[in-house]
């Protein structure tokens, strides 16, 4: 098992926001995690990934094996963890080139930077997220994390904001350097255009901060919600518990 | 810091030794003092008969930039310069400055009374680059006369800070005039004064100050910046400070003065602190506190360099 997360609960401002999370990715494995807005997604991803933003009250989480549930984000960072943000910060006066350059200097890898061609490859020499628009931030969280050479990535909501053209690059890009080389991908969406391209072996529901549906067939769980929204899977009788 | 490009110097001087002095075609270069003995004219721009320091006349066209370093090798040295540097009409011309110790405890003063003359029509981008020791007292004392039409684009930059330090930069604009003055000092364990003034003397001068200060380990920082309008002009005054710690202090004190009821004169100032959120996304991106705390520092500083 590549990450194991077990009976995690995180606090914030003075709520309990994870209530208990399960989780396990095997290396190479492919999953979702589906919810509405404000159900805890985001918080459980960066919690993953050691945001000091927010605290684990209780349960583990454990990568390769080895517990990290204390470890600071950029030791998770070099063990091979990494996290797309869904809206990055603006670094002022700090060029795009210069962060990636900084990212693949401790990983000792060439990242491909030129990869999107042309149309992508001026960003190198703009500040960091300053004035990006929305699919031009994807894509740079895209890139940076090639250069970080991954064991485990958590895209989160990579396809928002994103046109179908730049969604199928995104999706291909992911599949080559990603999964066809044994990383596991965690992708966090709520609209699972996405999933068609990349079809994940498990379907994961959050509502409310517990993750109350497992399934394999993810057209079968977009269907539902489709159809009747979350509020019906909080009723499903296959539960996660 | 070692001079590492000494081939490529105009004027290097170490301690009160002048190591090199290369004349480009049409540029002369003399120490102050042979100037004041060899160019009567020349005795106007300094307030007593100089003991060290460069006179640089540059006559014609120069493509490549000019450089030069004045160092400090020996313990307790204690400069004394008197700098002038004249650039004649319509020229376009980049100089680089490096003011520095070359070890971090020589307990040094460094004194610099300059003088830069832009002749009508002229430009000049310049670069000044201060490096010290944490013992240190340095003060860099500069005045600039922009003639009519000329354009100046000046950063001074400090990579560290003395311990004492005072940067006194006065830029007299005239007609037409037009001047970019950034000043960014990373400062560690000083006391550091500034003083920037801009004169927007006559009809059409244009200038902005832009002012990027970080107070790290027991700093304290004043910085008063001035824009001063005399005729019908145009300024802008743009004063950041970024404070790391909870021992050092950052002062800003932006003022505008406005003696012509056609200039148009606006300022802003802030201070803040680092971003915890840039601080995390950094992290989960593999860099350490101290790496990513450096690396917008950096941008902090670098950001107006472009601009």
């Amino acid at each position: 098992m590549l990450l194991e997360v077990k009976k995690l609960k995180v606090r914030g401002n003075g709520k309990e926001i994870l209530k208990g999370i399960n989780l396990q990715i095997r290396k190479g494995e492919v999953q979702v995690l589906l919810g509405p807005n404000g159900s805890g997604k985001s918080v459980f991803a960066n919690t993953v990934l050691g945001n000091p933003k927010h605290k684990v009250t209780q349960g583990k989480i454990f990568f390769a094996g080895q517990e990290i549930t204390k470890f600071p984000p950029e030791k998770r960072a070099k063990l091979g963890m990494a996290l797309t943000w869904q809206s990055p910060p603006a670094i002022k006066g700090v060029k795009f080139s210069q962060l990636l350059a900084k990212i693949s200097s401790f990983r000792d890898s060439t990242s491909k930077y030129y990869q999107f061609g042309e149309v992508e490859s001026h960003l190198l020499e703009r500040e960091v997220n300053v004035d990006f628009s929305g699919g031009e931030k994807k894509i740079s969280e895209l890139l940076q994390i090639l250069a970080l050479r991954p064991k485990l990535v958590i895209f989160d909501e990579i396809d928002s904001g994103l046109d179908l053209k730049r969604l199928e690059k995104v999706s291909k890009t992911i599949k080559k350097e990603l999964i066809a080389k044994n990383v596991s991908v965690l992708l966090i969406t709520h609209s699972g255009a996405i999933l068609h391209f990349l079809k994940p072996k498990m379907t994961n529901v959050m509502v409310d901060g517990k993750i109350i549906c497992k399934e394999k067939d993810y057209k079968k769980v977009l269907r539902v919600i489709r159809k009747y929204g979350y509020e019906k899977c909080k009723r499903c009788k296959l539960l996660a518990g | 810091m070692v001079m590492k490009n000494v081939k490529d110097v105009n004027y290097w001087q170490v301690d009160h030794k002048i190591k090199k002095i290369f004349e480009a075609k049409g540029v002369e270069i003399l120490t102050s003092k042979s100037a004041w003995e060899k160019h009567n004219w020349v005795r106007k721009y300094f307030f007593k008969k100089p003991r060290e320091g460069y006179f640089i006349w540059i006559k014609k066209q120069v493509d490549l930039p000019l450089f030069t370093c004045i160092s400090i090798a020996a313990k307790n040295t204690e400069q004394e310069l008197q700098n002038l540097l004249i650039l004649e009409k319509n020229l376009n011309i980049n100089l680089r400055g490096a003011c520095n110790a070359q070890k971090r405890n020589l307990n040094c003063l460094h004194k610099a009374q300059g003088k830069i003359i832009l002749k009508e029509g002229s430009i000049l981008k310049y670069e000044h680059i201060h490096s010290w020791g944490n013992k240190d007292v340095v003060e860099p004392n500069y005045e600039f006369f922009l003639e009519k039409n000329s354009k100046l684009d000046y950063t001074f930059k400090t990579l560290f800070t003395p311990k004492k330090f005072k940067i006194n930069t006065l830029v007299n604009l005239f007609e037409g005039a037009s001047c970019n003055l950034k000043i960014l000092a990373n400062c560690i364990q000083t006391e550091t004064e500034i003083k920037d003034t801009l004169r927007l003397i006559q009809k059409g001068a244009k200038g902005q100050i832009k002012l990027r200060l970080v107070g790290r380990k027991n700093s304290k920082i004043t910085a008063h910046s001035q824009i001063l309008a005399e005729a019908e002009s145009k300024g802008h005054l743009d004063c950041r400070g970024l404070l790391i710690d909870k021992g050092s202090i950052i002062s800003l004190d932006p003022k505008l003065v406005c003696k012509n009821k056609l200039a148009q004169l606006t300022h802003e100032a802030s201070i803040g602190k680092i971003s915890e959120e840039e601080l995390n996304y950094l992290r989960m991106r593999g860099l350490t506190e101290k790496e990513a705390t450096d690396l917008i520092i950096t941008g902090f500083l670098m950001v107006e360099q472009a601009g």
